[in-house]
């Protein structure tokens, strides 16, 4: 089933699970998806721990009625297949609470990792925006460096030609000095990352030998 | 055996969803215990598959054509998981005992001789096909990884050296386990034609979240050893068609198309290829340097990059694949093979049958998403 139906039949977990919204058309407001299918995951749970009790309690009565029926000197004793419906009872309960366990461990694990990619770009990003407006910058005070030299069609005296030099000789260390800047500032930000990606190598399988490069 | 009783009964049992799994294993390791060692931790999955694997059987069990390929890729898929002909008749009892429990009042005694007739029926199937399988396999082999290169911070290249030859056809695909997450087998594409050094190759993007992924992409290691299913998979090459080939790949996706690639690239005259990669930004482009140098040295091969979720500028296509698709023309004279998520798949193959290619020059793989 892919989309949410009106049907006279009983909705059941497997259909819970499987349910397709369609996307609001653009413009209209929709519900954060994200909650909608936490909550039909809660929703799913609670309808199968129902029905689970609905099936037990259905047993129980069979079980019960025939006791009756056949009631003998024994009748008040456990069965030894009560006590296996109730093993399995148990056994069920333990491995639903093992299950939601490795879920919320997955589901919190996929958070953080999101969270990380989302730092991680905007990190690049910034740096990148960072990177532009450094060399712009640094553009745009040669260019203007430039233009003070180019048009003057007169002849410049020794002192204004020394002047302009100087003034040249400054730009371009001004703009190395800046490249120089940008670069230890994204090397720093590499050395960040790698960091960050050793220290987790580490906790997670301890430290190995670095790998080989496949051709 | 009354196949719409087995029908009518298994809807009414059906209704109580995961309950029934639930019941069902607990019910059979209670009674063998040494059984849930062959399974993971978490069962959530396992539930969910055991569920559809029985509706499907169910559902076409008077259907035996379409059924019997099906039962018998189920017993081949289980030697992978240490089944063995003893486990069958234990699985059995659970399972009646499990659909008696749920039917309540209205259990039979013909539904329970259905039931077992069924399920009878069903076990042979697959045991036969697991038989004959074993002579031609082994259940799993044992697979040595020799080079490890991480692309991405999320996506790595991985070539292993299986334990013995492991024969299978371009395009097609097998069940990978790590020693760190046992029992937790995950499908990934072959990324190469069989080589005479009997290497393959994989490609593995991270899930966020995924238990198996982030352990194959990040914390393995050249000299770890992996176990690796038999292949399968029908998304393999035709050779016979003589048309002019379109290969479309999303990320990760391209993994079975570079295999078609090798052989095509080893035909006599190979056709016109078209290769359509594709990835959200520059840099899940992983593989683009080796697609040129192919290209360069092979007039057949057209490589054509996508990037969707940025302007890529001069180094790839803008847009997604199924745009980019559209936009460079005419492929109602290809066959098309198409490989990447569910959403990549769907909509590439909507657009190409909106722009006249048929459906059955269409052979797709859809990767799981988790």
């Amino acid at each position: 089933m892919t989309s949410p139906e009106i049907h006279a039949q009983r909705i059941t977990p497997a259909e819970l699970q499987a349910v397709n919204f369609q996307r609001a058309p653009l413009g209209r407001r929709g519900f954060d998806e994200d909650q909608v299918r936490a909550f039909l995951g809660q929703v799913e749970q609670e309808l199968v721990r129902v029905l689970n009790e609905k099936a037990d309690l259905e047993n129980e009565v069979g079980r019960l009625r025939e006791r009756i029926a056949g009631a003998g000197p024994d009748a008040a004793a456990i069965q030894p297949e009560d006590a296996h419906i109730q093993a399995v009872r148990i056994l069920s309960n333990a491995q639903q609470t093992a299950d939601q366990y490795v879920a919320d461990a997955q589901r919190y694990s996929r958070e953080i990792a999101e969270e990380a990619r989302r730092g991680r770009d905007e990190i690049l990003a910034d740096a990148r925006s960072r990177a532009t407006l450094v060399l712009e910058e640094a553009h745009r005070q040669a260019s203007y460096a430039a233009e003070q030299i180019a048009p003057s069609s007169e002849p410049m005296s020794g002192d204004e030609r020394r002047e302009l030099e100087r003034e040249i000789a400054y730009l371009r260390t001004f703009s190395d000095v800046y490249r120089t800047h940008l670069r230890s500032y994204l090397e720093a930000l590499l050395r960040n990352v790698e960091e960050w990606e050793t220290s987790e190598r580490e906790s997670l399988s301890g430290t190995r030998a670095a790998l080989p490069r496949m051709d | 055996m009354d196949a719409q009783r087995l029908k009518d009964n298994f809807a009414q049992v059906a209704q109580h969803g995961d309950a029934v799994a639930l019941f069902f294993y607990s019910d059979l390791f209670l009674r063998n215990p040494r059984l849930r060692d062959m399974f993971p931790v978490g069962m959530s999955t396992q539930r969910d598959r055991l569920l559809s694997a029985l509706g499907r059987i169910v559902s076409q069990v008077d259907d035996l054509h379409n059924l019997v390929p099906f039962v018998q890729q189920l017993g081949r898929d289980h030697r992978k998981f240490g089944v063995e002909a003893l486990h069958y008749p234990e699985v059995g009892a659970s399972l009646v005992t499990t659909l008696r429990y749920f039917s309540g009042s209205s259990w039979t005694e013909e539904l329970a001789r259905d039931w077992t007739d069924a399920y009878n029926l069903v076990s042979k199937v697959m045991l036969d096909a697991a038989q004959q399988d074993s002579s031609v396999n082994p259940s799993w082999w044992n697979a040595q990884i020799v080079a490890h290169e991480r692309r991405r911070f999320d996506l790595a290249v991985f070539r292993v050296l299986p334990d013995r030859p492991f024969a299978y056809q371009p395009g097609q695909s097998a069940s990978l386990e790590v020693p760190a997450r046992m029992r937790m087998w995950r499908s990934y594409s072959m990324a190469n034609a069989p080589r005479p050094d009997n290497t393959v190759d994989f490609h593995v993007q991270l899930i966020d979240g995924g238990p198996v992924s982030p352990v194959l992409v990040r914390s393995l290691r050249v000299g770890d050893w992996i176990k690796l299913s038999a292949p399968v998979g029908t998304m393999t090459f035709d050779e016979r068609s003589g048309r002019d080939v379109l290969l479309i790949g999303g990320s990760t996706g391209l993994a079975p198309l570079k295999a078609i690639l090798d052989q095509i690239g080893a035909l006599p005259s190979p056709p016109r290829v078209h290769l359509f990669f594709g990835a959200r930004y520059v840099d899940g482009l992983y593989d683009l340097d080796d697609l040129q140098k192919r290209a360069a040295g092979a007039p057949w091969l057209t490589v054509i990059p996508a990037v969707s979720d940025h302007d890529p500028g001069a180094v790839a296509e803008h847009g997604t694949l199924p745009d980019v698709i559209g936009r460079f023309g005419m492929w109602q004279n290809h066959d098309a093979y198409v490989c990447g998520s569910p959403g990549m798949t769907d909509a590439t193959v909507d657009r190409l049958l909106n722009l006249g290619l048929s459906h059955d020059r269409i052979r797709i793989d859809k990767y799981a998403d988790a």
